[in-house]
C-alpha cells in the first residue's frame, strides 16, 4: 500500500464496488427531500443574502472569506436567480418569490456527498481494509449534524469538504516516493485544498496548522536521515514551501480578487471600510473638494483611526453630565456633520467678506455647528460612558447670537509625520492634513474610540476630550470643505487611489476586528467543552409543526470521542512504559496505531482546542471539522483492532455490522429533525437521548393525524405585538449580526 | 535539571549510548571518573561518541580564595542594592499611582473593615503588618493620586520600606542563584547587575505596590529550587527536604501575592516534570516504590503544602476583616451576616403575609411602582398594548410603591398575623393605593417585543378569570426555602404560568409614563439583573419592630473562601477597560514604552516606570542568542555533528535551559490574557532573562563546567548510585574543592564593560526613577527614547 496512491482508478474491483454503492446511498440519504422546508432556514438569512448582494454587486462585509459564498452565488446564478429576494427572516417563504433555492442548496449538499467517498479513499490511504474504510465513510454518511448542515445554504459543508480533501491529499502525499510526479501532484493538491479551506472560513487556518505541524515533524525526520544529502534536503524544503505556502496564499488572494470584481456598487458594508476604500465603489466616489481650508470654511471632520465617521451633533441632549447637546461620531453623510470654522474674535455665523485666511498649525478656532447654531465645547465634566478622570465631556453649547466662551476654543496641531508631505504640512488641507484638536483651557485633545453611546445617543460613537489619549485615536482630518470666497478654479483634492493589495490588507483587518467583536450572547451558542459529548444542538427552523434542529448522531460522537480518549491513555501508558524499558514500540501494530491514529488525533486537537481561546460566540457546527478527523481516527483504530485482536473475520465483520446498525438506528431516530418531517410528540420525546437537548417537542401534534387538521392554520404567524406562548419566534436568531446600525 | 530533551525516535528499541553518561546527576560522578587533565584540554574518549571538556580542579586554597571573591562581590552588590532602593525613599511625599489601592487596602486591614480586591491577601497583609507595627490606625484612605502623606500623618516611609527591603534583597538572591548554579563570578555579576541597575525594578519596588513581594518570592522560589537540585544525589536528606519545602513556601507566597504567581508554579512544575521523567528512566535503577516516594514528596511540598499556606492567608484575611466595609456588596447576604455592624445583620427583618412592603430593584435602585394611568393603546412602532394600568419603576419613596404581600388562599379572618413568607412561596401582590393586583401576561412590553408587559387588574379579575396570571413565586437567590427577609433576601419574582422574571432597565418610558422605568417580564429568568429586594416593611406594628440585637453569624471557612475566590475570578476577568498607559506583551522585551506614575508641575519632576533600556535589550538579545544556540545544537546533532562537549551541553540544557523555560512561562501566557496589561507585568520575566544572560555569557567565557554542581550530603550515599558505580561513590568528597570555576581576566573585562554601560544608562534615567530632579525640555527630550511618552517634553 505504501507507495501507491488511492485514486479511484487504481482501486481493486471490490473497493470500486464499495465506493460506488456507498456514494449512491449517500446521494439518496443526503439529497432526500432537499426542497423541504421551502422557507429560509437559520443562517440562510446571511449566506443567501450574500448571494443576492453578489448578484447585485452591492458591497457587503462578512467575517468569512468569499469562496463558499461565491460558489453558492454561482449555483444560484446558473439556475437563473436574479438577486431580488432579501432572505430577511428565518421562515420567509421561497416558493412565492420563485427563488431557485434548491439549486443553491444543492451546492453544499453535493459537496457533503463527496466527503463520503473522500473519507473512504483517505482511510484506504491509511491502509485500512475495505470493511473498515466502509465503516468510516458510512459513519460520516449517517451523521445527523453533517447531514443537516449540508442540506442548507451554509458554509460548513464546503468547509468540511475542503478539509476532507486536504486530509485525503496529505495522507496520499505521505505514501509517495519523493520527487515522483505523484508526489508533486499530491503536494500541489494539498496546497490547493488548504487554500480553498481557508478561503471558506478562517477555521481553515487550523487545517493549515495541522499540515504545518506534520510537515515540520516530517522534515525533522528527514533531517535525521543521513542518506538524504543537504542538497536533496533543500529540495524537499523548497517544494514544500512552494506548494504549502505559495499555492494557498495565491489561491486565497485570488478569491478576494474575484470578490472585489463582483462587488462594485456601494452597499451596507461600506461603513466598515476606510474612506479611501469606499471611494473606489461606484457612485460613492467623492467629488473633488477644495484643498485649502480657511477661516469661514464649512467642513466635515472625520476621525482617522476608527470607522466611526464624522464629528456630528444633533438636537438631542446628554441625559447626564452637563445635559448639553450631544456630540458624537456618525458614519454617514448628513447635514449635521457640517461645522463652520470661526475665528475666536468673530462670532458671526456668516463667513466674512475677507479673503480666505488659511488655517495654520497653532491657530485657535471655534467650531460652529451649522444646523443647531451651537459651538463645540468642552469642560471639566466626565463623559457619559467613559467615566475616567482623564476624560472630559465634549458637547455643543450656545444659541444663535451667543458670543461663545473660552471653553469653545480649540487649537489646531498639524501632525507633520502623518500628513502628506508638502503644503499639507504647512497649513490645513482637506484629506491630506492630519491634525489634532486641542482644547485650549484644559489642554485635553478631541478624542474618540470604539465605544458606543447607549440608545439615547443612537448607538453612535462617543466623542470625548482626553488628557492622556493614545495618538491614533486623537487624529482627525477634513473630508469635505467649502468656502464661498474660494475661486472656482481653486486646487482640489480627493482620496488617493487604492490598489488590490491595499484593499485586500484592509479587508483582512476589518474582518479580523469584526470577528473578534462578535461576543454578544446568542440563544443557541455553546462553548467547546460541550461539543465532544454533544450537550445541545441548535434550533434552525420551526414552522407548521415541523422543525429543523442541528444535532449529531450521538453514537458516532461518543464513539469517536471515546476513541480519542483511549488513544491518549494508550499513548501515555506506552511512553511511560518505554521510559521503564519496555519495548512496546517494536510491535508493528502498536507503531501503526500510534502513528496513523496519532496524526488524526493531532488534527482533531488542532481543530478543537484553539476554540477555547476564542472569546467570540461559538456554535456546535464549529466542531464539525474536528468531528471528521475523530471519525477517521475511530475507523483506523477499529482497523487496527480488527487486524490484531478480532482476528477471525467473522467476529470482526459481525462487530462492524453491529456498530453500523447502531449508528443507522440513531440516525433514523433523529432524522425528522434534519429533514423537517412530520413527527409526533411521543416520538420526539423518545428521541431526546440527553436531557439537555432542547428541541421543542410541543410543536409536534400528539398524533400524526394532527397534521391534516393543523397544516391549514399557520400557528407561528402570531400578531407581532403579542408574545405567543407556543411560538418561540423571539428565541430565533441567525448568527453573526454584523450590520451597522443607522440613526433612528 | 532538565537533561536529555531529545527523546530517541519512537518505535526504535530503546538503546542507551553506553559511552555517554548523559544525565546531569552523574556529572558529579563523571568528574570523579574522568581522568584529571589540564585546563581546556580536550579528551576524545571515543572515536565517534560525545566529547568531554575537562578543566583542572582547583586546590583547596584556591577554592577558598575564589569563595572569598564571591563573598566580597555579594557584599558589594547587597550594599549597592540597598542604596539604589532606599535612596530618597521619602520622595515624593504624595500618593503615587497604584498606591491608591494598596495603601487603601492596608488602611482597611488596620480598621478591620471588609473590602474586596482581585488580588490574594498575602502582599496586602504584609503592608498591614507594617502599619500595625508602627502603630498606625489606618484613618487615611489614599483616595487620589497626589494626596499628601505628611499632612495626613501617614507612616508612608515605613510602608515603602517594606517593598524597598524586599526589592533590595532580590538582588543578592539573584547573585546567589547564579552562584549556586555554578556560574563564574563574572557571569554572576552581570546577572545581578542587570537587576541591580534596572530602573524598572527600582521604581516598582520602592512604592507601596505588590510587585516587590511578588518578585522577591518568585526569585526565592527559583533559588530554593536550584539549591534543592544541588542535593539531588542525596534524596530525602535533611537539606534536600529543607530546600524542597522552602521552594514550596516561596511558591505559596508568590501565588498568594498575585495570581500571576501561577507562572512560577508552571516554571518549577515543568522542571519537576522533566526531573521526574528522568528519574523514571529504567537506567536510573529506581524501583517504582522509590519512585513513588520521589513523586509524593514533590507533590506534597510543591502542591499540597503551598495550597494549605495559600488558604492560611485567606484565613488570616477573614480573621482580620471582621467588620462591615466597602466590600460587603460583592458578597452574598449569608457572607455579609458574618460581618459585624453590617446593615444586613442589623436591620434585616422577617416578612409575614399581609405585610405592606416596598420592593426595590437591586441594580437600578428603582421601586416597584404603579399609578392609575394606563398604557397607551398604540406605541410609536405600531404595536398595541393591553391598555392596562401602568406598572413602572420609580426611584423615590412614594405611597404608590406600597404593596401588600398576600397568600394565594386567604388565611381565616382572625388568624392573619404571624404567618411567615418563605422562599419558593407563591404569592399575590396587592397595590394599596389603587386597590389592584399585580399581573403579567403575554402582551409585549412597551420597549421589548420579546418581554411581557406588567400591569394590574381589579380584585374581581384577580380572584376570578385572571387569577392564575396574578400568581408570582418568590425565588430566593440562594435557592433556599428560608423565611423571606428585608434587605438581605435578594430574590427574583417569577411569574407562575409563564416563568418570566420581573425585570427593569434604565431607559425611561416616554411622556405617558412620566419618564419612569419600564417594568417587564424577562424570558431569560436566570439573568442576574432580575434581582430585587424588599427595602422595608411599612406600618410595622408587631414585635418585629424591636430590633433584637442579632448575633454575628458564622459560616465555615471553606465556604467563605470559595465564594470569595469565585467573585475574585469573575472580577479579574471583567478588568478589560483600556488605560492610557496599558501595553501589550510584544512591546515589553524591547522596552518600547513606559508608564507615567506621578508628575509635579512646579518642579517639572516626574516618575515614569521604564526599565533600563540597555539592560532589557541586552537580556532580550541573550534570550534570542540562547534560543539560537539550542536550535543550532539540535539541528547539528540531528545530522550527527557533535559540536558541543557533552558536559558543557548538559549544563547549557539543565541550567540555561531551565532559565529559558522559566522566562517563557513568565512571558507567553500574557499573550492569551484578555485583561489590560502593563509594563510591570514583565518584571519577573525580565529578572529571569537576566539569569539567562549570565548563563549565556558564562557559556561564551568557556567555563567547561566540570566542577560538580551537585554534591552528596555526608553519609547519605544513594543506594542506587552505589549499586552502579561501586566504590567510587564512597570516596566522593562531601564538598569538592573544585566548587567554583575560575574567571578569566577577559571575562571580567567583558562583564565590567557590560555592567558599566548598564549602570551609565541607569544613571541617565535616574530622574524618572526617583522623581527628582526635575528636568528642562532638552533634558527630557534627550531621554525620550523609543516611544517613551514623557511629560514636560514641551
Amino acid at each position: 500500500m505504501s507507495s501507491t496512491s488511492t485514486k479511484f482508478s487504481t482501486l481493486p474491483a471490490k473497493d470500486k464496488a464499495a465506493i460506488l454503492s456507498i456514494t449512491g446511498l449517500a446521494v439518496l440519504v443526503r439529497l432526500y427531500k432537499i426542497w423541504e422546508p421551502s422557507s429560509v432556514v437559520f443562517d440562510e438569512v446571511h449566506f443567501g443574502g450574500f448571494a443576492s448582494k453578489y448578484i447585485k454587486g452591492r458591497y457587503f462585509m462578512d467575517v468569512h472569506p468569499p469562496l463558499a459564498k461565491l460558489l453558492i452565488t454561482l449555483a444560484g446564478y446558473l439556475a437563473g436567480y436574479d438577486g431580488n429576494f432579501d432572505f430577511k427572516d428565518i421562515g420567509k417563504d421561497y416558493i412565492e418569490d420563485g427563488v431557485p433555492y434548491v439549486a443553491m442548496r444543492l451546492l453544499p449538499a453535493t459537496l457533503g456527498v463527496l466527503v463520503i467517498p473522500l473519507a473512504f479513499l483517505t482511510l484506504k490511504a491509511y491502509g485500512c481494509t475495505t470493511m473498515t474504510a466502509s465503516l468510516g465513510s458510512l459513519l460520516v454518511l449517517f451523521e445527523n449534524a453533517l447531514t443537516t448542515q449540508s442540506r442548507f445554504i451554509l458554509l460548513d459543508s464546503p468547509l468540511v469538504f475542503f478539509t476532507a480533501l486536504t486530509a485525503y491529499a496529505w495522507a496520499n502525499f505521505q505514501n509517495q516516493p519523493a520527487f515522483q510526479s505523484s508526489w508533486y501532484w499530491y503536494l500541489f493538491l494539498t496546497g490547493l485544498s488548504l487554500g480553498a479551506t481557508v478561503s471558506v472560513k478562517w477555521v481553515g487556518l487550523f487545517t493549515i496548522a495541522w499540515v504545518g505541524v506534520t510537515t515540520i515533524s516530517g522534515l525533522w525526520h528527514l533531517l535525521g536521515d543521513l542518506s538524504v544529502t543537504p542538497k536533496q534536503y533543500a529540495k524537499h524544503f523548497f517544494w514544500r514551501a512552494v506548494f504549502l505556502i505559495g499555492v494557498p496564499v495565491t489561491f486565497y488572494m485570488l478569491m478576494f480578487g474575484i470578490h472585489f470584481i463582483c462587488l462594485v456598487n456601494p452597499g451596507d458594508g461600506d461603513g466598515f471600510m476606510s474612506s479611501e476604500f469606499q471611494a473606489t465603489l461606484n457612485n460613492k466616489k467623492m467629488a473633488d473638494t477644495p484643498a485649502d481650508v480657511a477661516f469661514g470654511s464649512q467642513i466635515t471632520i472625520r476621525h482617522w483611526n476608527t470607522q466611526g465617521g464624522y464629528l456630528h451633533s444633533h438636537d438631542h441632549l446628554y441625559p447626564g453630565g452637563s445635559k448639553q447637546q450631544q456630540v458624537t461620531l456618525y458614519p454617514h453623510k448628513d447635514d449635521n456633520n457640517i461645522w463652520l470654522v470661526e475665528n475666536i474674535t468673530e462670532s458671526e455665523v456668516e463667513p466674512r467678506d475677507l479673503a480666505p485666511v488659511y488655517l495654520k498649525d497653532g491657530d485657535i478656532i471655534r467650531l460652529h455647528h451649522v444646523k443647531t447654531s451651537r459651538r463645540l465645547h468642552s469642560h471639566d465634566v466626565r463623559p457619559p460612558v467613559t467615566e475616567a478622570d482623564w476624560q472630559n465631556e465634549v458637547s455643543a453649547y450656545g444659541y444663535k447670537g451667543f458670543d461663545g466662551d473660552a471653553n469653545d476654543n480649540f487649537r489646531i496641531e498639524i501632525l507633520e509625520s502623518k500628513s502628506k508631505p508638502g503644503k499639507a504640512q504647512q497649513h490645513v488641507r482637506a484629506i491630506d492634513t492630519k491634525f489634532r484638536v486641542i482644547h485650549t483651557v484644559t489642554g485635553c485633545v478631541l478624542f474618540s474610540h470604539k465605544i458606543k453611546l447607549p440608545s439615547w445617543g443612537y448607538e453612535q460613537q462617543e466623542v470625548t476630550c482626553s488628557k492622556q489619549s493614545t495618538l491614533p485615536n486623537s487624529i482627525w482630518y477634513i473630508e469635505y470643505n467649502e468656502h464661498p470666497l474660494l475661486p472656482e478654479d481653486a486646487e482640489k483634492v480627493n482620496y488617493p487611489k487604492v490598489g488590490f493589495f491595499k484593499k485586500f490588507a484592509e479587508l483582512q483587518k476589518v474582518m479580523w476586528d469584526t470577528n473578534a467583536g462578535l461576543i454578544a450572547a446568542h440563544n443557541w451558542d455553546s462553548r467547546p467543552p460541550a461539543w465532544p459529548y454533544l450537550r445541545r444542538g441548535i434550533n434552525f427552523w420551526i414552522k407548521d409543526h415541523r422543525q429543523v434542529y442541528l444535532i449529531g448522531n450521538i453514537f458516532t460522537w461518543w464513539f469517536s470521542t471515546a476513541s480519542i480518549v483511549i488513544y491518549v491513555l494508550f499513548k501515555i501508558t506506552t511512553i511511560l512504559r518505554w521510559q521503564r524499558g519496555y519495548s512496546d514500540y517494536s510491535l508493528a501494530s502498536v507503531q501503526a496505531f500510534s502513528n496513523k491514529v496519532g496524526t488524526n488525533v493531532v488534527a482533531w486537537a488542532l481543530h478543537y482546542f484553539p476554540f477555547y481561546l476564542m472569546k467570540r460566540q461559538l456554535f456546535l457546527h464549529h466542531y464539525l471539522p474536528a468531528l471528521y478527523f475523530s471519525i477517521l481516527a475511530v475507523a483506523i483504530s477499529w482497523d487496527v483492532l480488527c487486524k490484531n485482536v478480532l482476528k477471525y473475520k467473522a467476529i470482526s465483520t459481525l462487530a462492524t455490522i453491529g456498530l453500523l446498525v447502531t449508528a443507522v438506528y440513531i440516525f433514523v431516530t433523529l432524522s425528522p429533525l434534519a429533514y423537517a418531517e412530520q413527527w409526533t410528540k411521543d416520538q420526539c420525546e423518545n428521541a431526546r437521548f440527553l436531557k439537555h437537548w432542547d428541541f421543542d417537542c410541543n410543536t409536534f401534534p400528539n398524533d400524526i393525524s394532527g397534521y391534516d387538521a393543523s397544516s391549514l392554520t399557520n400557528v407561528s404567524s402570531v400578531q407581532a405585538s403579542i408574545v405567543g406562548e407556543s411560538s418561540s419566534d423571539s428565541s430565533f436568531q441567525s448568527t453573526e449580526e454584523v450590520l451597522p446600525r443607522d440613526e433612528l | 535539571m532538565a537533561p536529555k530533551i531529545a527523546v530517541p525516535e519512537k518505535g526504535a528499541k530503546k538503546v542507551k549510548q553506553p559511552t555517554a553518561p548523559s544525565t546531569a546527576s552523574t556529572t558529579a560522578v563523571s568528574s570523579a571518573e574522568a581522568p584529571v587533565a589540564k585546563a581546556d584540554e580536550i579528551i576524545d574518549d571515543s572515536s565517534n561518541g560525545p566529547i568531554y571538556l575537562v578543566a583542572k580542579p582547583l586546590t583547596i586554597a584556591e577554592a577558598r580564595k575564589e569563595e572569598r571573591y564571591y563573598n566580597f562581590a555579594l557584599f558589594m552588590v547587597t550594599i549597592l542594592s540597598f542604596w539604589t532602593r532606599f535612596y530618597m525613599l521619602y520622595h515624593p511625599d504624595q500618593v503615587v499611582f497604584d498606591e491608591v489601592h494598596f495603601g487603601k487596602f492596608a488602611s482597611y486591614y488596620l480598621q478591620r473593615t471588609y473590602f474586596f480586591d482581585v488580588h490574594p491577601p498575602f502582599g496586602k497583609l504584609l503592608f498591614a503588618l507594617v502599619g500595625w507595627l508602627v502603630g498606625y490606625d489606618g484613618s487615611f484612605l489614599f483616595e487620589n493620586i497626589g494626596d499628601g502623606y505628611v499632612q495626613n500623618k501617614v507612616p508612608y516611609l515605613a510602608y515603602r520600606a517594606l517593598p524597598a527591603l524586599l526589592g533590595s534583597l532580590t538582588v543578592p538572591v539573584v547573585f546567589l542563584t547564579m552562584k549556586d548554579s555554578g556560574y563564574s563570578l563574572a557571569a554572576c555579576l552581570v546577572s545581578a547587575g542587570l537587576v541591580l541597575f534596572d530602573n524598572g525594578h527600582i521604581t516598582q519596588t520602592r512604592l507601596i505596590l505588590l510587585d516587590a513581594t511578588l518578585i522577591f518570592s518568585m526569585t526565592c522560589a527559583l533559588y530554593s529550587y536550584v539549591k534543592f537540585m544541588r542535593y539531588r544525589n542525596s534524596p530525602f536528606g535533611r537539606k534536600w527536604w529543607k530546600w524542597l519545602l522552602l521552594t514550596g513556601l516561596s511558591l505559596a507566597c508568590t501565588i498568594s501575592t498575585k495570581y500571576v504567581g501561577v507562572f512560577a508554579f508552571v516554571s518549577i512544575g515543568l522542571a519537576v516534570i522533566i526531573d521526574l521523567w528522568n528519574l523514571l528512566d529504567v537506567d536510573r535503577g529506581l524501583s517504582l516504590k522509590k519512585y513513588a516516594q520521589h513523586f509524593i514528596a514533590r507533590a506534597f511540598a510543591l502542591i499540597v503544602m503551598p495550597f494549605m499556606i495559600y488558604l492560611l492567608f485567606f484565613q488570616i484575611h477573614f480573621w482580620v476583616l471582621s467588620k462591615s466595609g466597602p466590600g460587603d456588596d460583592f458578597m452574598s447576604p449569608e457572607f455579609q451576616e458574618t460581618l459585624g455592624d453590617n446593615e444586613m445583620a442589623l436591620l434585616s427583618k422577617p416578612i409575614n403575609y399581609y405585610d405592606t412592603i416596598d420592593i426595590k430593584h437591586k441594580d437600578t435602585g428603582a421601586y416597584l411602582h404603579s399609578h392609575p394611568d394606563r398604557y397607551p393603546l398604540r406605541y410609536d412602532d405600531g404595536r398595541i398594548s393591553s391598555q392596562g394600568q401602568q406598572v413602572t419603576g420609580y426611584p423615590h419613596k412614594d405611597a404608590n410603591n406600597n404593596w401588600v404581600i398576600l397568600p394565594t388562599v386567604d388565611f381565616p379572618e382572625n388568624d392573619r398575623l404571624g404567618h411567615p413568607v418563605n422562599g419558593g412561596d407563591v404569592v399575590q401582590l396587592y397595590h394599596t393605593v389603587t386597590g389592584t393586583y399585580l399581573l403579567t401576561h403575554d402582551v409585549a412590553s412597551p420597549y421589548y417585543p420579546t418581554n411581557q408587559e406588567f400591569t394590574t387588574v381589579s380584585p374581581d379579575d384577580a380572584r376570578g378569570p385572571r387569577h392564575n396570571d396574578t400568581l408570582f413565586e418568590i425565588r430566593l437567590n440562594n435557592g433556599k426555602k428560608d423565611q423571606f427577609r428585608t434587605k438581605g433576601g435578594f430574590f427574583k419574582l417569577i411569574h407562575v404560568p409563564t416563568k418570566v422574571a420581573m425585570w427593569t432597565h434604565t431607559k425611561p418610558l416616554p411622556e405617558w409614563g412620566y419618564g419612569q422605568q419600564e417594568i417587564n417580564g424577562n424570558k431569560n429568568s436566570q439573568q442576574v439583573s432580575n434581582t430585587w429586594l424588599v427595602d422595608e416593611i411599612l406600618d410595622l406594628q408587631d414585635d418585629r419592630l424591636n430590633v433584637e440585637k442579632k448575633k454575628v453569624k458564622h459560616i465555615p471557612f471553606i465556604k467563605k473562601w470559595l465564594e470569595l475566590q469565585i467573585a475574585m475570578f469573575r472580577h479579574n476577568n471583567a478588568l478589560t477597560s483600556s488605560h492610557p498607559y496599558s501595553s501589550l506583551p510584544p512591546e515589553w522585551p524591547f522596552m518600547l514604552r513606559g508608564v507615567s506614575f506621578w508628575t509635579k508641575n512646579e518642579s517639572r519632576a516626574q516618575i515614569y516606570l521604564v526599565g533600563n533600556p540597555l539592560g532589557w535589550w541586552f537580556a532580550s538579545c541573550c534570550l534570542a542568542v540562547l534560543s539560537g544556540v539550542f536550535v543550532a545544537d539540535q539541528l547539528t546533532r540531528r545530522r550527527r555533528y557533535y559540536v558541543l562537549a557533552e558536559n558543557v551541553r548538559n549544563r547549557l540544557y539543565n541550567s540555561a535551559g531551565f532559565f529559558l523555560l522559566a522566562w517563557a512561562a513568565h512571558y507567553f501566557p500574557f499573550y492569551i490574557m484578555g485583561r489590560q496589561l502593563f509594563l510591570h507585568h514583565y518584571l519577573p520575566a525580565h529578572l529571569i532573562s537576566a539569569l539567562a544572560a549570565g548563563a549565556l555569557l558564562d557559556f561564551f567565557y568557556g567555563n567547561p563546567g566540570v566542577f560538580p554542581v551537585a554534591y552528596h550530603a555526608p553519609g547519605a550515599t544513594p543506594k542506587t548510585a552505589e549499586k552502579k558505580k561501586g566504590e567510587q561513590v564512597e570516596s566522593s568528597v562531601q564538598r569538592p574543592p573544585t566548587m567554583y570555576p575560575p574567571s578569566s581576566l577577559i571575562s571580567y573585562l567583558v562583564s565590567g564593560v557590560i555592567i558599566g554601560f548598564v549602570c551609565g544608562v541607569y544613571w541617565f534615567f535616574k530622574p524618572f526613577t526617583y522623581g527628582d530632579p526635575g528636568l528642562s525640555v532638552p533634558q527630557v527630550l534627550m531621554r525620550k527614547w523609543m516611544n517613551f511618552d514623557l511629560h514636560f517634553a514641551k
